[in-house]
Parts: structure tokens; sequence; C-alpha cells
């Protein structure tokens, strides 16, 4: 038992030398305000990017906002696990991603399973609209945003990460937690996903 | 990626995960070659590629969609910084804990002092001005004490300045001997923390008065309030140079503790 040898008892801090008290402050001390300050350096400027992946996941400005704030407050006090020299935009947009999961909507979103993951098994010959209607309709931001709404919060996100964060595979794997080969037949299901969402509002706009 | 062997055949059309690789820029230079070589001679699949591209981007403009609330920015700084001086804080604490084994039972006298200190942190929101001159007056009392000796011993300002070299984040001058006010002695240094800033802590001896000299940086302590000229008989005097805040405790009187931290400032002008 670590018990069994009297140990010396002190009864309240002010009893140790202040020497000693200072000669271990000053171990800890300098490295916590450089460290604030680095990650400042870098997380600061992703604050409009997380913002605004943060309300595509809440749907809410406020929640959106707690959120962030949460997931930098979390960031900050983990910062000694980041490794200097990794992707931190990917790292941070995991602390965002699984601070979500555990937020009442969060919880709620990942109740609902849309989709197997499954190597994609798509016949692109009927994937629906040929790209020459794509294109004439794609500058129709309304009914990009439309869709985007539209696509199953899984299939939304991956795209969000892929194409307006502009992360790579591997790191968008380590966010979702996922192996790489789900990320990919994920794209590949959003994007196609997206087109048949387009699809309908073709006969409007034209 | 097991798509290299098809999109190596430039005869082969690209499948929907190789296309999607493709406009993601996550092939490697051959795979990608592969695929280029295919396009030249394939209509239909550059066709596919291109309404591919622009389907994403299209989705990137889509999805920049929410900006933060111009205010947001400055919310989130604020509670960072709230945060860190908080851990600070902590860490001060923990760090006097650590030092010693505790006995199991003293773990609930250590939880009460962090408590205590946590909610000191609110309380000292209202009554700043108190705590920090009881702060300066605790740590000068300290080095009152018989027991207390200094970090640093030494007479000599080429011994005592070079010390907190690497151990505070900024830097001072020391007056030479020969400046200082009739009967000062600069008896030696120590590190210290003062409201939740490293700081230096000189000691000097005035007329056999003990004299504690705090410096801290300017930029970094904001929210340092006006003090007490006076507190519980010592005497308290705060000046500043552009970079730099000096705060001076002692019993000695007021006209001497004036004139020694009036040399201290002028020290820290710069040298023409």
């Amino acid at each position: 038992m670590f018990n069994a040898e009297p140990l010396p008892v002190f009864s309240a801090a002010s009893s140790i030398p202040r020497t000693l008290r200072l000669t271990e402050a000053l171990r800890i001390m300098p490295p916590i305000t450089t460290r604030s300050r680095d990650f400042e350096q870098l997380a600061l400027p992703l604050f409009a990017s997380l913002y605004n992946h943060a309300h595509w996941l809440t749907r809410d400005p406020s929640e959106a906002e707690d959120l962030v704030q949460e997931s930098f407050s979390k960031a900050l006090r983990a910062f000694d696990t980041f490794q200097p020299g990794t992707n931190f935009k990917a790292w941070i947009f995991r602390i965002l991603r699984n601070t979500f999961l555990t937020t009442r909507t969060g919880i709620a979103a990942s109740r609902t399973v849309f989709l197997e993951d499954q190597p994609s098994t798509l016949d692109t010959a009927s994937a629906g609209p040929t790209p020459e209607d794509i294109l004439l309709r794609l500058d129709n931001q309304a009914a990009l945003h439309a869709a985007l709404e539209q696509l199953p919060p899984q299939l939304r996100e991956v795209l969000l990460l892929c194409d307006v964060e502009e992360i790579k595979y591997k790191d968008i794997a380590a966010i979702l937690d996922v192996p790489i080969g789900t990320v990919m037949s994920r794209i590949s299901r959003a994007r196609t996903t997206l087109r048949q969402l387009l699809q309908p509002q073709l006969g409007k706009s034209l | 990626m097991n798509q290299t062997s098809q999109t190596n055949q430039s005869t082969q059309h690209l499948d929907p995960d190789t296309l999607n690789a493709f406009i993601d820029g996550e092939l490697s230079p051959i795979q990608q070659q592969g695929i280029e070589q295919h396009l030249a001679a394939c209509h239909a699949c550059t066709l596919r590629v291109l309404s591919a591209t622009q389907l994403k981007a299209a989705t990137s403009r889509a999805g920049h969609r929410f900006a933060p609330p111009p205010e947001a920015l400055a919310r989130l700084t604020a509670s960072l910084h709230d945060q860190q001086a908080q851990t600070k804080q902590q860490s001060q604490i923990r760090s006097a804990g650590r030092i010693y084994s505790i006995r199991p039972a003293a773990w609930a006298t250590l939880a009460a002092a962090i408590l205590l200190a946590i909610s000191l942190l609110g309380w000292r929101q209202l009554h700043q001005t108190n705590t920090l001159a009881a702060e300066l007056l605790d740590q000068h009392l300290a080095t009152l004490s018989s027991a207390a000796t200094p970090q640093v011993i030494s007479t000599d300002r080429h011994t005592v300045k070079p010390w907190f070299q690497g151990r505070l984040p900024f830097s001072f001058n020391l007056p030479d001997t020969s400046a200082l006010p009739p009967d000062t002695t600069l008896k030696g240094a120590d590190l210290a923390y003062l409201n939740g800033q490293p700081a230096a802590l000189l000691l000097f001896t005035l007329h056999k008065h003990e004299v504690s000299i705090f410096i801290t940086q300017r930029s970094t302590s904001p929210a340092f309030i006006a003090l007490p000229s006076t507190r519980a008989g010592f005497n308290l005097r705060t000046a500043t140079t552009p970079d730099l805040r000096i705060v001076a405790v002692s019993n000695v009187n007021s006209a001497d503790l004036d004139n020694l931290v009036a040399v201290l400032v002028q020290t820290q002008a710069p040298v023409n």
C-alpha cells in the first residue's frame, strides 16, 4: 500500500519554502504564455470557417457561436496534445465535430442514419441529369442552397469539408473518424445526390 | 487507390470515385497523367470532369454562407483570455502542491484551496485594487521572514540582471551601485507572480528598511488598477515606463521610496 510509510504532512501550501514554490512555478509558467500565443495564432484565423461549418451543423446562429466558443476552449485546453507540423485545421475541425456530437442537436442528428457506408455501387449511366443540363443551371445559387440543405447531414458534412474547407481526404477521414475509403464513397454519393436534388428545379429555371 | 489500374488504361472511362479524386487533387502525379491522357481522347469523360468541377466550385460558393456576427470574435477572444488567466492561476496553485507527496486526507485541503482560488478569481474582479495591494504586501512580508532566501543573493547588478534571462518574457535595466540613493543596497532578486503575471522581484535595503520592487510588463497587465498609497502601515508606489510597470512596497518613509522608484524609472530610459 502506498500509505505504509509515514509521509510528511504539510498542512498548508504556505509552509512550503517560497523559493521552492517559485522554482516549480518557473517550470510551468513561461510555456503557458507562449503556448496560448501559438494557439491564438493558429486558431483565430480559422474562426470564420469554423463558424460557417458550425452553422451548417447546428442550423442556428447562436448555437453555432456557442459551439465554436466551446470548441476553442477545448482546443486550448488540449493544445498540448496537438503535434506541431501536423494539420491544425483538421485537428480543430475534429474537436468542433466531436463537440457538436455531444450537444442536443448533435445527439439528435447522430440518431438519424441516412445511408449505409458501402463501396460505391452507383450506376453512373442512370445518375440523373446529363452534365450539360447541370452546367446550364449551376449559377443558380438559391437552388444550390436548397439542395445542400436537403442533402442528408452526413453527406453535406463531407462535401463541406472537401469543397468549402478544401481539406484533404486523409484529414477528413481523421475528422470524421472513418476510413479513407468511406470518405471517398461519401463524397461520390454526396455529389450524385446533389445532382439529383438539383434535377427537379431544372425545369423551373429554364 | 484501387482505381489505379483502370485509370492507367487510357481507353477506360472514369469511375465516379476516380473522377472525384481527380477533381479534388487527391491522385498521384502518375495517376493524374493517366487520366489526362484519357481525357484528351474521350469527349464524354471530359464533359463529366468539367461538370463535376463546376459543381464543386458552385458547392464551395454556396457553402461559404454564414458569416459570424461582427462582435463574435471579440466575445471569443475575451473568453479565451479569461480561460488563460484561470489556467495560469490554477497551475501556480497546483505547482505548489505537487512538490510534496500529500496524504489522501490532505487532498481535501488542497481541493478547498483550489476552489477558494477559483472563487477568488471572480471576487477579485470587484475588489481588484484591494486584492492586488494585499498580494503585494503578502509577497513583501514573505521576503522579510528570515527563512526566505531569494534565489539570487547579490549586490551586483551584473549578476542579478542576467539571472532573469529566459525566466521572464521581458528585460529591464538595473541602476549602477553609484546611481542608487544613499544608504541603498541591492540584496538580491527573485521571480514572483503579480496579478497572474510573471514579475521580477528586486530586494533592496534602504536605511535598514526592506524594500520590494516588482517589475512587470505593461502590455500583459492591462487591468492594473491604481493602488492605495499605503496599506497596513506600508507604503506602496507605482510608476510606469513605456514598457514596464514598477511597484515598490516598503515601510521606509515616502520620500526615500519615491527617490528609489525615480532612479529605477530613469534607468529604464534608453541610453543615447
